[in-house]
């Protein structure tokens, strides 16, 4: 449902390309600087093999992308069944648990991660059941040029529970900086076509195309979808922005989240 | 308890109030010994039959206006006397009076035969201004809105009412305003009494309003009269025309993106007429012109149809039956279709009682609905929702004496909400989902007292209490904080769910200090029961209505508002100023990430907050001559507060612009051409602008701090308009309008983004959106 304010969008930009030159412009603003923010990526998968915790530092607007990595962290997952795993530093400011079984349905996982002084922890159940990806197709853009080419995600979501997912878009290897999140409120029980609208990347014929499909909690799945609000104010201002609600207490930034994950891969007809 | 039961022990209750204030009000009244006798009647267009609104009337030196319904009565001491009847354009009409017996003067007034005078205010050249203890408001003469140069040339009055103090646009090419600080869905916009929900056409850029069928407008920023309520900031009361009970007349325009014609016309000669108007957009024929195939194939285009007839079956008995239906649709062929609109429709019986009591008695219809529909393989779905809105009202206005004018009345509003339902097909990817219906009654009673108490100090007083009840069927949850259901029930069809009561105050009063100069004050208390939930700047379609309900209060404002009024040069020129300070309980925005589409829980998702939003107001105009128009300044600020955002700290509101010019300036060159031209200036918007950023995902990610920290560049603008007027001829009239928006080609800014570089990769950057550069336009109109 989220793609019809989508659809406005395009139309309301198709009525000011029509009527009038709307015009967009690089301007140079005098934005405020806040401190330097903790901010915490962590996942645990129901992969067998490596999990991975980043920690970094917001920077100025202005400031170049390269955002400073925080090193000498201390990173504990309680496994909710009384085990604690350690997390060792392989690389300044990335994280491996390893081994690791692959977290188990259903399970709540408690992550705790010591910064200096200060500890920062959270929370994150893995969804009960891992709803499969069936399949990825493609078909000619509904929007914008019809020569390029839009990806879509099937799958059979199951009729019982509450499903949230998240869709990780790659072209030839390159992530599409686009957020596709979605829960069931629409579609509970369906055999769910689900086309993932976007414009970072142009997709050819020819390219190849994969998704990873995660099931997520409620909580991250309103993180990412508080995070997709951000992306899509489109013409007529978009939601006012706001930071997207972190599991993390102490105001770190980011996300703790134990998903399961299927991924598909094609090459586009 | 049955609704029915529980509406009869209510409704009583403040009937007899009104009806004890009445009857205090009239024995407090001083009883003469001398005989008085009443004058009273209707004053028209002696050529068309139209009636005048706010036509003078004075009776040797006591004057008074024609009411809403060109009616008006004066009572005085038995005598002769001279009757005056005055009205800009026309020509005035002079009676000599006995007054030995209530008397029935019917006035029709001709046009003066020269080239009308362009004048921004319909009502003679006086000083009703300085004497009346309204305040706050602000009348559009429909000649002034005709004059003034729009975007593309589609006239409009919403635009030209955000040219005056107080009162501010959305944005920029919108028709959704801002009034003394409160939020778009704030103004109650009535035509011909009917409320109209969603006042835009194409997502603001127009408004519903097609100036063709308009005859009056009115704008009350403050100082709300007591028959006016259910919204907090501001009434926009439009009135339509009658039609000409004389001849038959056709006319029209054809302009860039839209083309009208009105017709207009006797029922029966003298006896009653009808006038109707229609226009479209054709925006989709530069579609169709479109090389793009998805383009080609789309649907864009909004038509609205205004019509309205009465009939006099007497002097005394006038019915009306007025009707507007709007539409627009839009749609990309074979992906999706979507059309929404109002409709209203307003039955209307004037009766006048004697020469001294005036009954109005409305029966309201409004409704507005959307559908979306996809059509895309898979994905096909169909959701509509609507509201539908019934209404009875009686208002009486009871002409005491020439210093008591009293307006009471009853209103009943009947809501039915279809918040949305979706359907699709068995291979789509939807299912069928139905959000319950809610039903709302919102009753109301007022009455207040127009007193002249002495020669310089008038007094309009009284109040309006308002009840709201929702009812089931349906379940009712309540939440916690965190948006979790605490309690849910379930209730039966006509049980009463929760319900308010409130008491609102109303008063105005000024104070001459020479007959062209006063001071006036007003306070006045006004409840909103009927809510949007949205905090995006333009209309959109599928913009949520609420209820109050047992998880939302009314919304409340309290307004306090003081001015000095002045006029110079035999009521030429107007001044004035304002200084008013608004309070705002139980403001509503939603949390972050909200939920709202198709949410049986969307009370869920809202929080509540107060406002507060104060300011001074300065406007000149020139009234007269062949130059005219007006300046207007605003100085203000509006703040919002809730606990959530910005640590319980006022912040400023999305509307807050501190500093907002206006000047228009109509010059009336010959008897061919006049021209015209409007200048604007705000503060940029208040707009949230990160302080930082960071990587999720590897995705640049912007953090935010303080909501509406930062301000948007300012605005300001240039306009210019010209108007010919054809070479007079007997059978038909024509003028071409001519208008240049944005002369200076300023590109003001729409929207201001945050991205990846392109150009220099690592780096991130702000873009600035800009709708309009400069924009002509070019109308014909004709007349026959």
């Amino acid at each position: 449902m989220k793609s019809i304010k989508l659809k406005y969008g395009y139309i309301v930009a198709a009525i000011i390309v029509l009527t009038t030159a709307s015009c967009q412009k690089v301007i140079n603003l005098k934005l405020n600087n806040a401190p330097s923010q903790i901010v915490i990526e962590a996942n645990i998968t129901d992969q067998e093999g490596p999990q991975y915790v980043t920690i970094t530092k917001s920077v100025p607007f202005t400031a170049t992308d390269n955002f400073p990595t925080v090193t000498g962290a201390v990173i504990t997952l309680n496994d909710g069944v009384g085990r604690q795993l350690h997390f060792n530093e392989v690389h300044p400011g990335l994280y491996i648990l390893y081994p690791f079984q692959g977290g188990v349905y259903g399970r709540t996982y408690t992550i705790t991660v010591k910064i200096g002084d200060t500890t920062y922890t959270a929370q994150s159940t893995m969804p009960t059941v891992s709803v499969p990806l069936d399949s990825i197709t493609d078909k000619p853009n509904v929007f914008g040029k019809s020569s390029l080419r839009t990806i879509t995600v099937n799958y059979q979501d199951p009729p019982d529970i509450a499903n949230q997912y998240l869709f990780v878009l790659f072209v030839n290897s390159v992530e599409a900086g686009t957020i596709f999140t979605n829960d069931d409120s629409f579609t509970n029980g369906r055999y769910v076509k689900e086309d993932l609208f976007q414009t970072d990347i142009d997709i050819h014929p020819g390219d190849t195309a994969s998704v990873n499909m995660q099931c997520i909690d409620k909580n991250i799945y309103q993180y990412w979808y508080t995070l997709s609000q951000q992306q899509t104010d489109g013409p007529g201002g978009g939601v006012t922005p706001s930071n997207p609600p972190s599991n993390f207490n102490n105001n770190a930034l980011g996300y703790f989240s134990a998903h399961t994950i299927t991924g598909k891969s094609i090459i586009v007809y | 308890m049955p609704l029915i039961d529980k509406l009869f022990t209510y409704r009583p209750q403040y009937l007899n109030i009104v009806i004890l204030l009445a009857f205090y009000l009239l024995i407090s009244i001083p009883a003469s010994a001398q005989k008085k006798f009443t004058v009273s009647g209707n004053v028209k267009d002696a050529t068309t039959g139209e009636i005048l609104i706010g036509a003078t009337i004075t009776l040797n030196k006591t004057s008074t206006s024609s009411n809403n319904y060109g009616f008006y009565s004066l009572t005085a001491p038995e005598g002769n006397y001279i009757l005056t009847v005055t009205y800009v354009g026309y020509v005035p009409a002079v009676y000599t009076i006995a007054l030995t017996e209530n008397k029935v003067v019917d006035v029709g007034l001709s046009p003066k035969a020269e080239l009308q005078e362009v004048v921004i205010n319909a009502h003679a050249r006086n000083n009703d201004n300085i004497v009346s203890p309204q305040m706050g408001v602000e009348k559009l003469d429909m000649s002034q809105i005709n004059n003034v140069p729009v975007l593309l040339g589609e006239r409009d009055i919403l635009k030209t009412l955000s040219l005056l103090p107080g009162v501010k646009s959305a944005s920029e090419g919108n028709t959704g305003f801002y009034v003394r600080g409160g939020a778009s869905d704030q103004n109650l916009i009535l035509l011909d009494e009917a409320t109209v929900y969603n006042a835009s056409h194409l997502f603001g850029f127009f408004s519903t309003f097609n100036s063709d069928a308009i005859k009056d407008v009115s704008l009350y920023k403050g100082g709300m009269p007591a028959q006016y309520g259910g919204r907090l900031s501001s009434v926009l009361d439009i009135k339509m025309d009658e039609g000409n009970n004389q001849n038959y007349v056709v006319q029209g325009g054809l302009g860039l993106i839209s083309s009208r014609i009105k017709v207009e016309g006797p029922i029966v000669k003298d006896k009653g007429s009808f006038m109707i108007s229609a226009r479209r957009t054709y925006l989709d024929l530069f579609l169709k012109a479109s090389s793009d195939s998805t383009v080609k194939g789309s649907q864009l285009y909004f038509y609205d149809i205004n019509a309205k007839a009465n009939y006099h079956f007497d002097d005394k008995n006038v019915l009306y039956l007025s009707g507007y239906f709007g539409k627009d649709v839009l749609g990309l062929k074979n992906t999706f279709g979507t059309n929404w609109g109002n409709s209203t429709g307003t039955l209307r019986f004037n009766h006048i009682f004697n020469s001294k009591l005036f009954s109005n008695t409305s029966l309201i219809y409004s409704n507005y609905n959307y559908d979306i529909q996809s059509y895309l393989p898979g994905n096909n779905f169909n959701a509509v929702s609507q509201i539908t809105d019934l209404d009875f009202k009686e208002d009486l206005q009871y002409f005491v004496s020439n210093s008591h004018t009293i307006k009471f009345g009853v209103d009943a509003l009947h809501h039915n909400l279809a918040p949305g339902s979706i359907t699709a097909d068995a291979n789509s990817s939807f299912n069928d989902k139905t959000i319950e219906r809610r039903y709302g009654l919102e009753t109301a009673a007022y009455i207040s007292d127009e007193w002249h108490a002495t020669d310089k100090l008038s007094l309009l007083y009284g109040f309006r209490l308002s009840d709201m009840f929702l009812f089931g069927p349906g379940t009712f949850s309540t939440y916690d904080a965190a948006g979790n259901t605490i309690t849910s029930n379930t209730y039966n069809s006509g049980q009463i769910v929760k319900s308010y009561f409130n008491l609102e105050p109303r008063f105005s009063a000024s104070y001459s200090l020479t007959p062209e100069a006063s001071l006036k004050a007003s306070y006045n208390r006004n409840t909103q029961n009927i809510h949007i939930i949205s905090n995006s700047t333009s209309s959109t379609p599928t913009d949520l209505y609420v209820m109050s309900s047992n998880n939302i209060k009314p919304e409340i404002a309290d307004q306090f508002s003081t001015g000095y009024f002045r006029n110079f040069n035999d009521n030429m020129f107007e001044f004035s100023t304002e200084v008013y300070y608004k309070w705002l309980e139980n403001q509503i925005d939603y949390k972050n990430g909200a939920q709202l589409i198709l949410n049986q829980d969307v009370e869920s998702q809202l929080v509540y907050g107060t406002g507060r939003a104060y300011g001074i107001e300065f406007f000149l105009k020139k009234k007269y001559g062949k130059f005219n128009g007006w300046l207007g300044y605003t100085l203000s600020r509006i703040e919002r507060k809730f606990a959530a955002i910005n640590n319980g700290d006022y912040y400023p509101a999305t509307q807050d612009r501190t500093n907002d010019i206006s000047a228009v300036g109509i010059y009336q060159f010959s008897k061919r051409w006049s021209f015209s031209s409007t200048f604007v200036y705000g503060t940029g918007n208040p707009v949230t602008y990160p302080n930082g950023k960071y990587e999720i995902n590897s995705l640049t990610t912007f953090y935010y701090s303080q909501r509406n920290a930062n301000r948007e560049p300012a605005n300001n603008r240039l306009d210019l308009g010209a108007t010919l007027e054809g070479k007079p001829h007997k059978k038909y009239h024509s003028s071409w309008t001519f208008g240049i928006y944005n002369v200076y080609d300023h590109r003001n800014p729409y929207a201001i983004t945050f991205r990846d570089s392109k150009t220099n990769p690592g780096t991130t950057e702000a873009v600035e959106t800009s709708l309009f550069g400069r924009v002509p336009s070019v109308t014909w109109n004709f007349k026959f």
